[in-house]
């Protein structure tokens, strides 16, 4: 009798044992296959983050040789409150993103719609325009420096063609009144594919079923457009347009390789600026707080994309 | 889908057809130009084709001053350095994915953390690094521009992977863990051999992204390492242009990325947009 009960409470006791052990493992394995990447990203963003945040308080230019010496805010009121440079270049970034975005969903739009329609020669032709979008940015940028030319390039020539030689175009890159637009073009050029890939996936995902039943009700193809296909788009559109953002408010490599942030400072991004302040000026302490405030900026949009893709999972 | 008039289908196919050229022209251009002689390319009107289709360009970029070897080195930096950070952020990213998607370590918040490491802005990080780098006596080598790409990559790594890993049903590594295989077995026997296009996909997406990377490349380098992407715009600026050499070089430049785009067109929705859209 007492045997017949303590077995099983032993079996129990051992299955509750082995259970544990087989969790404690299971955890183990989880934390153990983690670890490296985690201790890799841990050394090499947040140590990196803490010694720039030291840098913000400091005043420390390479250039005096004189010793880091502690500031308190003085950098980001400087930056804030005084640079008008800093706000220059805020302004250029800010006119890329929305106009450069703006035009860039417009074009793929437009260009998904017109794939969408097509049969099999879809595939082929969307990767032969994604081909910008998978080359370097700095090759990218010399393309344009090339087809930029005022002298010997061809667009120049081909508005000189179209006019009968009335107009024999601009200085795309010299001329300070043009030469943000020529920058716009370069990134449009370069993403414009991007978001049409992205607009395309999307289209793809809507059911077949609810164009038939639209099309069974009656609605026109405008009804259809504005009542199933936008409405359905709209999740994809907000994740194309949130990466584009973030991407362009990082523009550099552009910029650096066709106007160098000029002329003046007319194509000046934030992120050529703070180049500019950090490794050409060796300004560190001031560096460092502006990468800070950038750093703010671009959490603030990530969150906002990384709620978005919390709430679509599953959706999409 | 309705079935188009055929007007609408003469719209469709001009409009497709000039959206290629756009998108085309400044690729052929800067073939074309590798091609050409000074005299064609400093020339107006533009000469569109070349006279004749020597590589005498391409023999020149590889030889280029400092040091008689700028392409060949940038060649050769290049590789090595998108190959190298490659194989690390797979080899621990490919672990990390898996850990994230089957024990769910950390939770959500944990998984978002990594990716939003990607986000980082690369010049706000450059600083940093480059005091770092300078104390340890590390820059101006490969192993610089590995660990700094390695940042943005690894992120990428993982949640693409995750993403794959989290499509496959689970019963085959449960079975595996019944018959007594480890959890390492699971993974590596079982799990990865799985998903090996996706984890093709996802080296390949890692491989474009480090050779194509530019701000590290330039503000952690000088004369020891320099990439294709360093070499381009050292050539360009100056009164003198050797459009066609840069040319040749920028060609060498983009071929993986345009058999990349050729490859990848199942995987370029997701890789392009880290899983958050799915083709």
């Amino acid at each position: 009798m007492s045997e017949s009960v303590s077995v099983p409470e032993r079996e129990g006791s051992v299955e509750v044992r082995h259970a544990f052990f087989g969790r404690l493992r299971r955890r183990s394995v989880a934390i153990l296959f983690v670890l490296p990447a985690a201790l890799t990203l841990l050394a090499i963003t947040i140590f990196p983050l803490i010694y720039e945040l030291r840098l913000v308080f400091m005043s420390w230019e390479l250039t005096t040789n004189a010793p880091p010496k502690f500031v308190g805010l003085q950098n980001l009121i400087t930056v804030l409150f005084k640079d008008e440079r800093f706000w220059a270049s805020m302004r250029v970034t800010a006119t890329l993103i929305v106009f450069g975005v703006a035009i860039q969903l417009a074009l793929g739009t437009g260009l998904a719609l017109l794939l969408n329609r097509l049969g099999r020669w879809r595939t082929s032709l969307v990767s032969l325009f994604l081909i910008p979008v998978m080359i370097a940015p700095v090759v990218a940028g010399f393309q344009f420096r090339m087809i930029y030319h005022d002298q010997f390039g061809p667009l120049n020539y081909l508005i000189e063609q179209v006019t009968f030689g009335h107009w024999r175009g601009f200085a795309w890159i010299a001329d300070p009144k043009v030469a943000l637009f020529s920058i716009l073009m370069t990134d449009v050029w370069q993403w414009t594919p991007f978001l049409m890939l992205i607009v395309l996936a999307g289209l793809q995902s809507i059911p077949q079923e609810l164009y038939e039943a639209a099309e069974v009700d009656g609605a026109s193809s405008w009804q259809t457009f504005w009542r199933i296909t936008a409405p359905l788009l709209l999740p994809v559109i907000v994740i194309g347009i949130l990466i584009r953002a973030m991407d362009s408010f990082k523009l550099f490599d552009i910029i650096y390789l066709v106007t160098g942030g000029g002329p003046g400072n007319v194509t000046e991004t934030i992120s050529f600026y703070t180049y500019l302040q950090g490794f050409k000026f060796f300004s560190l302490g001031y560096t460092a707080a502006m990468a800070f405030i950038q750093l703010i900026v671009i959490t603030v949009i990530a969150q906002i994309f990384l709620r978005f893709q919390k709430r679509g999972r599953g959706e999409i | 889908m309705r079935r188009m008039s055929s007007f609408q289908k003469l719209i469709t196919v001009v409009v497709l057809v000039a959206a290629l050229v756009f998108f085309m022209f400044p690729v052929v251009w800067m073939f074309l130009t590798s091609f050409k002689t000074e005299a064609e390319y400093f020339s107006y009107p533009p000469v569109f084709i070349p006279e004749d289709f020597s590589f005498r360009n391409y023999f020149n970029a590889m030889a280029f001053p400092p040091d008689g070897r700028g392409g060949i080195q940038g060649l050769r930096d290049s590789l090595i350095i998108a190959s190298a950070t490659t194989v690390v952020s797979v080899l621990i990213g490919s672990l990390a994915a898996y850990s994230l998607s089957r024990f769910k370590t950390g939770g959500e918040n944990f998984s978002f953390w990594i990716l939003s490491t990607r986000m980082f802005p690369p010049v706000a990080a450059a600083l940093p690094l480059f005091l770092i780098f300078k104390e340890i006596k590390l820059l101006d080598s490969h192993l610089a521009l590995i660990i700094a790409n390695t940042v943005f990559s690894l992120p990428f790594v993982i949640w693409l992977l995750k993403g794959f890993f989290d499509e496959l049903p689970t019963e085959l590594e449960e079975a595996a863990l019944i018959d007594g295989c480890s959890h390492w077995g699971a993974f590596a026997r079982v799990a990865l051999p799985l998903v090996t296009p996706g984890l093709v996909a996802t080296a390949l997406f890692s491989f474009i992204f480090a050779w194509n990377e530019f701000m590290f490349a330039l503000l952690l380098t000088r004369r020891n390492v320099r990439t294709l992407t360093i070499i381009v715009p050292s050539l360009v600026g100056g009164h003198e242009i050797l459009w066609g050499e840069i040319a040749a070089i920028g060609m060498v430049a983009i071929i993986p990325g345009i058999l990349l785009a050729l490859l990848l067109q199942r995987y370029l929705v997701r890789g392009l947009t880290m899983g958050a859209v799915k083709g």
